[in-house]
C-alpha cells in the first residue's frame, strides 16, 4: 500500500494509458476469467447479477477503472464506488465514523484491529474459487486468521530496505547507525511516514515491537532519531520524490519499498543497491476487508471477479507491487517482467511475514510527538 | 373573555383576531426582517463552509482523543500538551518570524513594482504587464512550487549558473528555511504587486512633487505625503501575503526539507496519523493569531478603505 497520496493529474493520465492496454487484456482474458470464477464458484459465490453498488475505501494502486470495474460490473452487476484513503489511521476512523464502506483496505496488523473493533466479518477464504490463485502461504497467514474464518482477502506486499548508491555510500550499510554517520549528513531522503519513521528508529535501539513502543523504547527512539536528523536531505510525501533525489545524486540513500533499485535505474538513475539492516526492517502487507454492511453477501462475489488474475500485469507494471496473485506472476514472467518481479521478491511471498509489520499503536499521539519534536523547528 | 377586554400582553398567548394595531406591527416586522432576506444566501454560506466547520475544529480541540478516535469528552489537554512541549511553542515562533520575513520581503519587491507600474509606466504597457503578473495563477500551486525544487536543486539551473560563475552552490538554497521564504515570496508577489498597484494608481502624484517643491526630499514626500494614502493598500497586501503563509505546509515540506518546517507541517502530521484532536488545537491556535492580527489591522483599515471609499 506505500501510494500515502492522492491521485495527481499524472497518475490520471497514466491511469488513462494503463486502462487503455489493460482493457484489451481483459477483453482477451475475459473468457478465462469468467469460467474460472463461473464453474468453481456455482456452490460457494453469489451467482446473482442484481445491481447493486459497493462502496470501497482502497488505495490508488488496488484497482484499474478502466478495465477492472467494467469487467467486474459485467460479469456481477456489482458496481464500484471508490473513495480513496491516504493512510490506515486515516482510513479505519473514516471506515469507523461512516459505516458506509462495504470493502476497506488495510494493512497487516490493522486487518484483526477492524475486526477488534467489531467492523469486519471473516470469511472463508478457501470458498472463494479465486484464492486458488494465490500462493498457498498467504492464504494461511497466522495474523489474518481466527476461529471463524480469515479476516482480509491478500493482495500485495513488501518490506522497506536501505536503498544506497555504492559510488558514495561506502561500505555496504549494514545497521541503521548508517544514518549517524556525519559523512552522510543531509543525503538521506524518506517518505514523509512519522509512524514507520518512529518504528525504524524503535528498531535501530532494539525495540522488540517498533509499533507499539514503550515509553522508554520511544524515547531512545527519539534520541537515536535527533542523531540522525542531520542525515535527512527532506521528507517527501511520494514515493516519486524518492525516486527523483537518488537519480538526480542529491540524496545517496533511503529506506523505501523493494524495487526502489529498478525505479531509479528506470528513471535513468545511476546504479541502486539494496540493503537489510542487522536490527531488521519494517514492512507491509494489505487485505481487502469485508466490512459489516448489507452488502456484505455480495463481498465474496466481488472478490472472485476483482482478483482474477488478469487484471494484475497492467497494475503491476504501474505500481510495482508484489501481489500475492501467483497465477499473475507466471503471466509476468511470460511477458517478460520476470527480473523486475523476482527484484520484488514477488515468488517469495513467505518473506512478507520477516519484517516488522505495520499496525496501530496504544498510543499513536507519543508516536506523532516523538516524531515531531525530532523534526519540528 | 372578549377581544375588546383582552389586555394587549396577553394577546400573544391566545388565539384572537389580531387587532389593527397589531396587524400594522407584524407587517412593520415582516418589513423590517425581508430587509435582511437577500443577506440568506451568504448567510447560508458563511453558516456551512466556514461556522459549521470552524465550531467543529474548536469542538474537536476541546475533545478528548482516545487512540485513534475522538471522544466529545471536554478537556484542555490538547491545548496543555501544546504548550507544554517546547518543540510546538518553537516551531509557532520560527513560523511566524518565517511568515513575518516572507510577508517584508514580498513588499519590498511589490513595491518598486507597483511603484513603477503605477507612475511610469503608459497605460498601454500596463494591462500586458499586469497579466504577466497573474499569469503563474494558471499554473496549478503544486507544479510552481515543484519547479523551484528543480531550479534551486543540485543540478537545478540556478546551480549551473552559479558554477558557470565559478560560485558553488550554497547548502541553503534548497531544503532549508532560505529557499521556503523564497519560494513564499514568488508565491504571494502578485497579491501584494495587484493590491499595492491598486491603492498606488488612484494616488495623484502631483502632490510628489508639490511637497518637494515645498523643500521635502524625495524620500521624505514618499514617506510624509505618499505612504499615509496608500497605507490602506499596504495594509491590505500585508493581510493577503501574511495570512495564507502562516498556514502554508506544502511549501515548506516541497522545498524546506528537514530544517525549513513550519507549524503547519506538524499539523499536517498529527492528521496523517488521525490525532486530530491536538491538530485542531494548533490550527486553533494558527486562527487565534490571525484573529489577533486583523483586530489590530482593524484600527488602521476601515473595510470601505479597502474599496477605495
Amino acid at each position: 500500500m506505500t501510494n500515502n497520496s492522492m491521485i495527481t493529474r499524472r497518475d490520471a493520465l497514466r491511469a488513462g494509458a494503463l486502462g487503455l492496454g489493460a482493457l484489451s487484456l481483459a477483453a482477451c482474458g475475459s473468457t478465462s476469467s469468467s469460467s474460472s470464477s463461473g464453474t468453481a464458484a456455482a456452490n460457494t459465490v453469489a451467482k446473482t447479477t442484481t445491481p447493486v453498488t459497493l462502496n470501497m475505501l482502497t488505495w490508488n494502486d488496488h484497482y484499474d477503472p478502466q478495465s477492472q470495474f467494467p469487467a467486474i460490473k459485467k460479469e456481477t452487476g456489482i458496481t464500484v464506488d471508490v473513495t480513496l484513503g491516504s493512510d490506515d489511521a486515516g482510513m479505519f476512523v473514516k471506515s469507523k465514523q461512516s459505516g458506509q464502506f462495504d470493502i476497506v483496505s488495510a494493512d497487516a496488523l490493522w486487518v484483526p484491529y477492524y475486526f477488534q473493533q467489531g467492523l469486519t466479518e471473516p470469511f472463508d477464504i478457501d470458498a472463494i474459487p479465486v484464492s486458488q490463485q494465490l500462493y498457498s502461504v498467504s492464504r494461511d497467514f497466522s495474523i489474518w486468521q481466527n476461529s471463524a474464518g480469515y479476516l482480509g482477502y491478500p493482495r500485495a506486499w513488501s518490506a522497506l530496505r536501505i536503498y544506497y548508491n555504492p559510488k558514495f555510500v561506502s561500505p555496504a550499510p549494514t545497521s541503521w547507525e548508517v544514518l549517524l554517520d556525519p559523512k552522510y549528513h543531509g543525503k538521506f531522503v524518506r517518505e514523509n511516514q512519522p509512524t514507520d519513521i518512529v518504528a525504524e528508529a524503535g528498531l535501530a535501539t532494539g525495540a522488540k515491537d517498533p509499533y507499539n513502543m514503550t515509553p522508554a523504547e520511544l524515547s531512545r527512539a527519539t534520541e537515536f532519531l535527533k542523531a540522525a536528523k542531520p542525515a535527512f536531505l527532506t521528507l517527501v510525501s511520494q514515493n516519486t520524490g524518492v525516486v527523483q533525489a537518488l537519480t538526480n545524486e542529491s540524496a545517496w540513500f533511503t529506506s523505501e519499498n523493494l524495487g526502489t533499485d529498478f525505479r531509479v535505474k528506470q528513471a535513468g538513475g545511476p546504479l541502486i543497491k539494496a540493503a537489510v539492516p542487522k536490527e531488521g526492517v519494517v514492512g507491509w502487507l494489505d487485505a481487502e476487508m469485508k466490512m459489516k454492511t448489507a452488502n456484505a453477501d455480495r463481498f465474496s462475489q466481488f472478490i472472485n471477479a476483482w482478483g482474477q488474475a488478469e487484471f494484475i500485469p497492467p497494475l503491476f507494471k504501474e505500481f510495482r507491487e508484489a501481489w500475492f496473485n501467483e497465477k499473475a506472476y507466471k503471466m509476468l514472467v511470460n511477458q517478460g517482467q520476470g527480473e523486475f518481479a523476482d527484484a520484488l521478491l514477488y515468488n517469495q511471498p513467505e518473506q512478507a511475514l520477516k519484517a516488522h509489520l505495520k499496525g496501530p499503536q496504544k498510543d499513536p499521539n507519543a508516536y506523532v510527538t516523538a516524531f515531531n519534536s525530532v523534526f519540528g523547528a | 373573555m372578549s377581544s375588546s377586554t383582552t389586555p394587549i400582553m396577553s394577546d400573544s398567548t391566545t388565539a384572537v383576531p389580531a387587532t389593527p394595531r397589531r396587524r400594522l406591527s407584524l407587517r412593520r416586522g415582516v418589513l423590517a426582517l425581508s430587509q435582511y432576506t437577500g443577506f440568506a444566501p451568504a448567510m447560508v454560506l458563511f453558516g456551512l463552509f466556514f461556522a459549521a466547520p470552524m465550531a467543529l475544529i474548536v469542538a474537536y480541540s476541546f475533545w478528548t482523543q482516545d487512540g485513534y478516535e475522538v471522544v466529545a469528552n471536554w478537556t484542555f489537554a490538547n491545548y496543555r500538551q501544546v504548550f507544554s512541549t517546547p518543540v510546538y511553542v518553537n516551531t509557532f515562533l520560527v513560523t511566524l518570524w518565517m511568515t513575518a520575513a516572507a510577508t517584508v520581503l514580498t513588499l519590498a519587491v511589490a513595491f518598486p513594482f507597483s511603484y513603477w507600474l503605477a507612475r511610469y509606466v503608459s497605460r498601454r504597457w500596463r494591462r500586458p504587464l499586469l497579466f504577466l503578473v497573474i499569469l503563474p495563477f494558471w499554473v496549478s500551486y503544486l507544479l510552481r512550487v515543484t519547479a523551484w525544487t528543480i531550479i534551486l536543486g543540485n543540478n537545478g539551473a540556478l546551480s549551473r549558473l552559479l558554477g558557470v560563475v565559478g560560485l558553488s552552490t550554497p547548502s541553503w538554497l534548497l531544503y532549508d528555511r532560505p529557499a521556503v521564504i523564497f519560494v513564499l515570496v514568488y508565491l504571494y508577489f502578485p497579491f501584494a504587486a495587484l493590491t499595492l498597484f491598486a491603492a498606488l494608481e488612484r494616488f495623484d502624484w502631483r502632490q510628489l512633487n508639490a511637497a518637494m517643491d515645498l523643500g521635502a526630499t524625495q524620500i521624505q514626500a514618499v514617506r510624509r505625503v505618499m505612504l499615509p494614502q496608500i497605507k490602506p493598500g499596504i495594509t491590505t497586501a500585508v493581510i493577503f501575503v501574511f495570512i495564507p503563509i502562516l498556514g502554508e505546509y506544502l511549501t515548506p515540506e516541497l522545498v524546506g526539507g528537514t530544517r525549513g518546517v513550519m507549524i503547519g507541517n506538524l499539523v499536517d502530521n498529527f492528521f496523517q496519523e488521525a490525532q486530530y484532536a491536538v491538530g485542531a488545537a494548533i490550527a486553533i491556535l494558527i486562527a487565534a493569531v490571525v484573529i489577533i492580527l486583523l483586530v489590530i489591522f482593524r484600527r488602521s483599515l476601515e473595510v470601505g478603505e479597502m474599496y477605495g471609499r
